[in-house]
C-alpha cells in the first residue's frame, strides 16, 4: 500500500506527496500531459525534441543540470506518444534546489538558437543511433503507420523523418512551451521523509506564483475500426525475417487491458507459451518469439513478434500461427495457470514498488489517467479476471481482420 | 498566532542554499560461513514482501572456453532425469519466481526474485533442477541456434564490433581476450557442458547474498541446502598486462555511425589512486555535466552521449570512454578528446567544477546506500576485491581531500593520448 497526499495550488497544478521514512533521498517527479500524439502531423518528433530544450536553462537560471548536480542529485526525462516525465533525484536536505529548478522552467524557458541548434543535432544523433543504425531498428517506425491509419500514434516519439526536426524554428518551439507547459497541465510528485505542511509550504513557495494558463483541449483523430488484414514487406540489411503481428486492443483504463496484458504473458511465455512451444519448438519456424502490450493510453497494440529461422518462410509461419490462434481462443486457459499468472505479477509489481522513482513516476500517471489510487487498487482489476473472460477476450481480440503484420525482410 | 500560509519565491535567481551530506552509514549484512566453506550474506528489515537470493559461482567466461561457459549457463535448469524445462518454468510460476543467470568475465551469478514467503519453495526447485541437470540434447541445440542467430543480429551492431575488438587488443595474451566467434557455435560439446556443471557449479560455490525478511527457520533450510555445493575455487591464475596501443578502424559499409571506445589499462578499488582518480574520471566523462558530455554533446553536437568509465574485476581494472557519433564527426571527436585529456594536464580543475563534482559524488553514494538491496549491492562491490565496508569511508574521505593539483598529476600520468588504445567501427 503506498499512501499519498493530494492536493491543488490555484493556478491548477497538481501535487501529490508520498511519505517515505526509511530513504534519505527525495523524489521530484514532473509529468506534462503532452506526448507525440499531440503533435502536428507535419512537425512530428517536437515534444521530444522539446524535452532536450528543458535542459538548456530557464529564465533565471541558465544551466538546469549544475545546481542539481551541487545539490548531489541527477535528472533526466522520457517522452512517450502519450505524455512528458521529467525527475530529479537528490539528498533529502536539498529538496528546495529541485523545487526550485522544475518551477523555473515551468514558468519561463529561455531559449537560445544555440540551443535549439544544438540539440536538434543531438537528436538526429539519437534518430541514427536509436532508429536508423541498428538491425530492425526502425521496425516500429514501419509498424506505427500500418497499424493506425487516422490516430497520432501512427508516428514514433522520436518523429516521422529526421526533417521535421531538421526544419524546426524558435518559434515553433515557443508556441509549443506556451500551449503545453503550464500548472494546469502539470503533475507533481514528491517522495520523500517529509512532512505534509513542509510540502505544502515549499510547493506554493516555488510555484503558486506561476501564472494559470487554459488548457488546451485535446481533439485527437479516433482510429476508425480496423475491418481488414493489413500486410507489409520491407527489405533491410538484417540476417533473419522478423515478423511483427499487430491486434488492436483496448485503451490503457478498459477491462480490455488487464485481459490483454494476462494474455501476452500467458501466450509469450518462453518454455511454457504456447507460441513457443508450437511455432518454435515443434515446428521450428521461429528462433525466437513473443507478446506484449504497448499499453497506451488510447487505443493500444497486442504485438507477437519474433524472428524467422533460416531457410523457414513468412508464409510458413503466417500458414502456421493462424491455427496457433485458433487454438489459443478455443481453449479455455485452466484456473491454476491463471493463479501462476497473478502470483507472478504479484512479485513484479512488489519489487517494481520497491524503487521510490518508480513510486513517484506510477503515482503521477495513474493521477492524470484517473486516480493515484489506482497504483494501489489496479491489482484487483487483474485478481477479478475469470478464465472464460479472458477465452472471450482472446476470441475478439486475435482477429485478423484487426491485424497489421509487418514482415522485415534480409536483403 | 498562525505562520503565513506561505511566501512566494521573491527573486528566482537566487538558488537554494545547499546543505551537505554529513553522513551516510554503510551497514553490514550478517554474515555466517557455511560448512562448506562458502559465505552467506544476508540482508533483513526490509519492511516489505520482496526478497531475493543470488549465487555466485567460479563460472564465469574467462574460467573456460567462453562458449561452454555460456551454454552451460544458459541451461542450467532446462531439464533433468525426471523433468523437462517446461515441467521445471511451471512450477517456478506456481510460486510466482522469476530468475536470470548473468555472466561475466569471472562469475556466473545466478539470481532467483520471490515474494519473501515463497522463495524458499522457488529455491527448493530450482536446487533440484541444478543439481540434476542432464542438459538435454534438444535444449542444447535449440539454444545454440538461437543464440547463433542473436549472433548474427549483434555483429551488425557497430558498438559490438568496437568494443569486442577494444576488449581484445587491451586484454590481448589473457584469457580476457578469448571471445566466441560465429564459427564457434558448431563445435558445441554437451559432455564438455556437463563437466563444467559439475567443476565450476556443483564444485564451485563462491559466495552467497539473501535480502529479504526471512524467518531463522527459512534460514537454516536456506544454509542446509547451500551446503550441498562445495567451495573448491580454482587458484587465481597470475595476469600480466600486454596491452597493444594506437587506432583500428574497421570499416562497416553504409553505417550511419561509428562506434567509438578509447581507453587504456588501469586499476582497481584497491589501488591507492583509486578515490581520486574516480574524481578525475566523473569530471572528464562519468556524468551529465561533465567536459566530454558539454564539449562534444551540448556544444557540438556530434552525438547522442558519451561517457568515461572505469571497469573493474577482481584482478585488473581499464578505463575507457564509449560513444557513438556521426561517422562524419568521428575524427573531430577523436580531436576534441584528445583536447580534454591535454586541458586536464595543463590547466587546474576550476574550484567551483571540482565543487560540484564532489557533492555530485557524495549525493550518488548516499542514493547507492539507500535501501537493503543498494546497500547489500555495495558490500558486494568491495567484498569481491577482499575489502570490507570502511573502504567508503577512506572514499569520502578521500574525495573530499583531493585537490586540483593531485587531479592535474594524475591527468598527466594516466590521460596521455599517445598511451591510449583507439578502436572504432562503422
Amino acid at each position: 500500500m503506498i499512501a499519498f497526499e493530494r492536493f491543488t495550488l490555484a493556478n491548477g497544478l497538481r501535487v501529490l506527496f508520498h511519505k517515505e521514512p526509511s530513504t534519505p533521498m527525495a523524489v521530484v517527479n514532473v509529468l506534462y500531459d503532452v506526448g507525440a500524439r499531440d503533435e502536428h502531423p507535419d512537425q512530428t518528433g517536437f515534444a521530444h525534441l522539446f524535452e532536450h530544450l528543458m535542459f538548456g536553462g530557464s529564465k533565471h537560471i541558465p544551466d538546469f543540470d549544475a545546481p542539481l548536480q551541487a545539490a548531489g542529485g541527477q535528472s533526466n526525462a522520457f517522452t512517450s506518444n502519450d505524455i512528458t516525465n521529467y525527475y530529479d533525484v537528490l539528498p533529502a536536505q536539498n529538496l528546495d534546489t529541485a523545487l526550485w529548478l522544475e518551477s523555473d522552467r515551468m514558468l519561463s524557458l529561455a531559449f537560445t538558437p544555440k540551443s535549439l541548434e544544438v540539440q536538434r543535432q543531438v537528436v538526429i544523433e539519437e534518430f541514427k543511433q536509436r532508429y536508423l543504425n541498428q538491425p530492425y531498428g526502425d521496425a516500429w517506425l514501419q509498424l506505427r503507420p500500418l497499424a493506425y491509419q487516422k490516430h497520432p500514434y501512427r508516428w514514433a516519439t522520436i518523429g516521422k523523418n529526421i526533417k521535421h526536426i531538421e526544419d524546426a524554428t524558435m518559434d515553433d518551439v515557443r508556441a509549443f512551451f506556451k500551449k503545453h507547459y503550464h500548472p494546469g497541465n502539470a503533475i507533481l510528485c514528491i517522495v520523500g521523509n517529509f512532512e505534509l505542511a513542509t510540502i505544502i509550504e515549499k510547493v506554493a513557495h516555488y510555484f503558486g506564483a506561476i501564472p494559470a494558463q487554459p488548457k488546451h483541449q485535446r481533439q485527437l483523430t479516433a482510429e476508425p475500426p480496423q475491418k481488414k488484414f493489413r500486410i507489409k514487406t520491407i527489405q533491410r540489411n538484417v540476417p533473419s525475417g522478423a515478423f511483427y503481428y499487430a491486434f488492436k486492443m483496448g485503451k490503457r483504463l478498459s477491462d480490455a487491458y488487464y485481459l490483454a496484458d494476462l494474455l501476452s504473458d500467458h501466450i509469450g511465455n518462453e518454455k511454457t507459451g504456447l507460441l513457443f512451444t508450437e511455432l518454435q519448438r515443434k515446428k521450428h519456424l521461429v528462433s525466437e518469439i513473443t507478446a506484449y502490450i504497448t499499453g497506451s493510453t488510447d487505443e493500444g497494440l497486442f504485438v507477437i513478434t519474433g524472428k524467422l529461422n533460416p531457410k523457414r518462410s513468412f508464409e510458413e509461419l503466417d500458414a502456421a500461427m493462424w491455427p496457433v490462434l485458433a487454438q489459443i481462443k478455443n481453449k479455455k486457459m485452466s484456473k491454476s495457470a491463471l493463479q501462476q499468472l497473478i502470483l507472478k505479477l504479484r512479485t513484479a509489481k512488489a519489487f517494481q514498488d520497491q524503487g521510490l522513482l518508480s513510486r513517484a513516476m506510477n503515482l503521477s500517471f495513474f493521477e492524470l489517467l484517473d486516480s493515484a489510487e489506482l497504483l494501489n487498487t489496479e491489482s484487483a482489476r487483474y485478481e477479478q479476471i475469470s478464465t472464460s473472460e479472458l477465452q472471450t477476450y482472446a476470441q475478439e481480440l486475435l482477429d485478423q481482420s484487426r491485424c497489421s503484420l509487418l514482415q522485415i525482410q534480409p536483403k | 498566532m498562525s505562520k503565513p500560509i506561505s511566501e512566494a519565491i521573491a527573486d528566482r535567481h537566487i538558488a537554494p542554499a545547499l546543505l551537505p551530506i554529513e553522513h551516510i552509514s554503510f551497514v553490514a549484512p550478517q554474515i555466517s560461513t557455511l560448512s562448506n566453506g562458502a559465505k552467506l550474506f544476508w540482508r533483513n528489515g526490509l519492511q516489505n514482501e520482496t526478497s531475493k537470493i543470488e549465487l555466485h559461482f567460479a563460472a564465469g567466461s574467462a574460467t573456460s572456453d567462453p562458449l561452454t561457459a555460456s551454454l552451460c549457463a544458459g541451461l542450467l535448469i532446462n531439464g533433468t532425469a525426471t523433468k523437462s524445462a517446461k515441467q521445471i518454468q511451471k512450477a517456478l510460476d506456481a510460486v510466482g519466481a522469476y530468475y536470470d543467470v548473468s555472466l561475466s568475465q569471472e562469475s556466473s551469478v545466478v539470481t532467483l526474485y520471490a515474494l519473501k514467503d515463497q522463495l524458499l519453495k522457488a529455491y527448493q526447485i530450482f536446487h533440484e533442477s541444478l543439481f540434476s541437470a542432464v542438459f538435454p540434447l534438444k535444449e542444447l541445440q535449440e539454444l545454440v541456434h538461437t543464440r547463433r542467430q542473436k549472433f548474427a543480429v549483434q555483429e551488425q551492431k557497430v558498438s559490438f564490433l568496437a568494443q569486442r575488438q577494444f576488449q581484445r587488443s587491451l586484454l590481448a595474451q589473457t584469457v580476457y581476450a578469448n571471445q566466441i566467434q560465429y564459427s564457434d557455435f558448431e563445435r558445441a560439446d554437451r559432455a564438455q557442458i556437463q563437466a563444467f556443471h559439475t567443476q565450476q557449479y556443483l564444485k564451485g560455490l563462491k559466495k552467497v547474498f539473501l535480502v529479504g525478511d526471512l524467518s531463522t527457520e527459512t534460514l537454516s533450510a536456506f544454509e542446509e541446502l547451500l551446503n550441498a555445493y562445495e567451495h573448491k575455487l580454482p587458484e587465481a591464475a597470475p595476469f600480466t598486462w600486454q596491452p597493444e596501443q594506437g587506432a583500428t578502424h574497421i570499416e562497416q559499409e553504409g553505417a550511419l555511425q561509428s562506434a567509438v571506445r578509447i581507453g587504456r589499462p588501469l586499476f582497481n578499488k584497491t589501488h591507492p589512486d583509486f578515490c581520486a582518480f574516480s574524481v578525475l574520471n566523473t569530471i572528464l566523462g562519468d556524468y551529465f555535466g561533465s567536459r566530454l558530455m558539454s564539449n562534444i554533446r551540448e556544444d557540438k553536437g556530434y552525438t547522442y552521449g558519451i561517457g568515461s568509465h572505469i571497469v573493474e574485476n577482481t584482478k585488473f581494472g581499464y578505463f575507457v570512454i564509449g560513444t557513438e557519433v556521426g561517422v562524419s564527426t568521428r575524427e573531430a571527436t577523436f580531436s576534441e578528446i584528445q583536447h580534454e585529456f591535454e586541458r586536464l594536464q595543463s590547466e587546474l580543475v576550476p574550484t567551483e567544477e571540482l565543487e560540484l563534482v564532489k557533492s555530485y559524488l557524495m549525493g550518488q553514494l548516499l542514493k547507492s546506500a539507500d535501501g537493503s538491496y543498494a546497500m547489500l549491492d555495495l558490500f558486494a562491490n568491495v567484498e569481491t576485491m577482499g575489502l570490507d565496508l570502511s573502504y567508503y569511508d577512506r572514499y569520502i574521505a578521500e574525495i573530499k581531500a583531493v585537490d586540483a593539483y593531485k587531479l592535474q598529476e594524475l591527468a598527466k600520468r594516466y590521460l596521455n593520448w599517445e598511451e591510449m588504445l583507439i578502436i572504432s567501427a562503422g
